[in-house]
């Protein structure tokens, strides 16, 4: 088994360490991000500065899922500390799309997307920040589903930004999230955001209308735009009504939520200096604040840097009010936004991505802003904490998948579950071939 | 965004930077924040809710428990004599 895996990692990159030893009466067989803790197994978050870091404990979720009978297969390839949208930003090798392997799995959670897409009757446990579930999820054709924040116990997960981290599912099987879902979930008192949650209840309630925001399609490509309006016609032929609704608040999540993501992970990402987790091998001689600057100049990666950069000048007196504060009143106006149209539709629907998958060597062409743009849809919910599920819709005419995103009122993750269980018996999704 | 608050933002960070990779931070860090820009014209909501869904303080009973063993957290840090090493105060 494990030297299965091995050579089918060697091939997609998707691991960024392997489970020494996965239990022979597991029940079924999962994966985890790498910033989900892990007793015992080397936990890094695509980061060089965590290199060695072997946790005492399991996170919550990957504790409730190997009691539900999991067997932990490994723990998947990511960027580094979730900055990212293309899964490039890794210390650990690239995790390679099914598909077509000169293209990226998308991020951050991209070794979770493509082991649920190329391993058999498997699921994984993904981190949605900004997108980092549904947007692989799209990219690699799978199910993805990021849950309501608050709604699985942040126990064990190494922040990225506090108020936004949720732990999510993927799979190739629509039935896995429904039954793991429940599995994850739940109040735990050590994630005291996890106990205002009411009970999780899949009670099979279906999706009776949908809105689709009139800005769902900016920027979008041609094969996207395609896919979604067909997805929209399979919807109305389910019996949902579909109707264009104005949600211009759309338009400022993305800068809100790079705001307030940027702030809590660069005051996050201050721990890590060089003592007590990861790499601790500089020059104790130093002084303290020599010795924590030169592990952090050597040891984080570029984007980690810029991050880190932004989040603490947009904290810094004097901008903290244009900036943080503004970018925590934007997100109450656009929970408003949502909150006022999910009260006359189930959901909120767009594509996932604006684009199929690029190729590596286009990513390598784009700055800052253009890489950050692209999770335009996927930042709403996210910013919003609203449960969202991205199915797939589509392929363009390389045979690359395009994802339908749907995102339901907070705490309503039952109409997503249906959808998607509904979906999977009338959408021939295609599983990519993993000839090793 | 000029290079001396990107220098001084970085020093408070704890990041040191090159002359060349503070050009690239700087132009970097303006374009975002050019583009931030259209913040100014939305629409917010009063107060500063830091949460997205309404939380609230869960406090356990006042009994002493340990969940993790500290001497299995010490086994992962560079220790002498069940002291955690770290650099000079001054």
């Amino acid at each position: 088994m494990t030297s299965d895996l091995q050579k089918i990692n060697d091939r997609y990159s998707m691991f960024s360490a392997l489970a020494p030893h996965i239990p022979d009466d597991a029940e079924f067989l999962f994966s985890a991000k790498d910033n989900l803790t892990s007793a015992g197994i080397e936990t890094r978050c695509g980061s060089k500065i965590l290199e060695g870091y072997r946790p005492a404990f399991d996170a919550a979720a990957i504790e409730k899922m190997k009691k539900s009978g999991g067997g932990l297969v490994g723990k998947t390839n990511m960027d580094e500390f979730g900055f990212g949208t293309f899964s490039v930003n890794s210390a650990y090798g690239i995790p390679k799309n099914p598909f077509d392997r000169e293209r990226s799995c998308g991020g951050s959670s991209g070794g979770s997307a493509c082991a649920a897409a190329v391993l058999e009757d498997h699921v994984s446990l993904g981190v949605s920040t900004g997108g980092s579930v549904c947007c692989p999820a799209a990219f690699c054709g799978v199910y993805g589903l990021t849950p309501t924040y608050g709604r699985v116990s942040r126990y064990g997960l190494i922040d990225y930004g506090n108020s936004l981290d949720k732990i999510g599912l993927l799979s190739a099987d629509a039935g896995r999230l429904k039954k793991h879902l429940p599995t994850i979930s739940g109040r735990d008192p050590r994630d005291p955001t996890s106990c205002v949650q009411p009970e999780p209840a899949l009670s099979g309630k279906r999706i009776g209308s949908v809105a689709v925001p009139k800005e769902a399609l900016d920027g979008a490509s041609a094969d996207v735009r395609r896919a979604f309006n067909e997805s929209l016609e399979r919807i109305r032929g389910m019996g949902a009504d579909v109707e264009t609704v104005d949600m211009p608040a759309l338009r400022y999540a993305m800068p809100a939520y790079y705001i307030i993501a940027t702030c809590e992970a660069s005051t996050n990402l201050a721990r890590y200096v060089g003592m007590r987790y990861g790499r601790q091998d500089g020059d104790l001689a130093l002084k303290f604040d020599d010795y924590f600057t030169s592990f952090r100049t050597k040891y984080f990666g570029d984007e980690a840097k810029r991050r880190i950069l932004l989040g603490t000048y947009t904290r810094m007196a004097g901008f903290r009010d244009r900036y943080y504060a503004k970018a925590l009143s934007v997100r109450r106006h656009v929970i408003g936004s949502y909150r006022e149209i999910l009260k006359n539709y189930d959901a909120v629907a767009t594509p996932t991505m604006p684009f199929v998958s690029p190729k590596f060597a286009d990513i390598a062409l784009m700055g800052p802003v253009e890489s950050y743009a692209a999770d335009r849809l996927t930042i709403p919910p996210n910013l919003a904490g609203t449960p969202h599920l991205s199915v797939p819709c589509g392929y363009d005419g390389d045979g690359m998948p395009i994802g339908l995103q749907l995102v339901a009122d907070h705490w309503n993750e039952d109409v997503l579950i249906s959808f998607a269980s509904d979906w999977e018996g009338m959408f021939d999704s295609r599983r990519a071939e993993a000839d090793i | 965004m000029d290079r001396e608050i990107v220098a001084r933002v970085a020093k408070a960070a704890h990041i040191a930077l090159t002359d060349e990779e503070l050009d690239r931070y700087s132009k970097d860090l303006a374009d975002i924040l050019d583009y931030f820009r259209i913040l100014d014209e939305a629409p917010g909501e009063e107060g500063v809710g830091v949460n997205p869904v309404d939380v609230s303080d869960v406090l356990r009973d006042d009994e002493p428990r340990m969940d993790i063993d500290p001497y299995s957290l010490l086994e992962g840090m560079s220790t002498y004599d069940g002291y955690v090493r770290g650099p000079r105060l001054s």
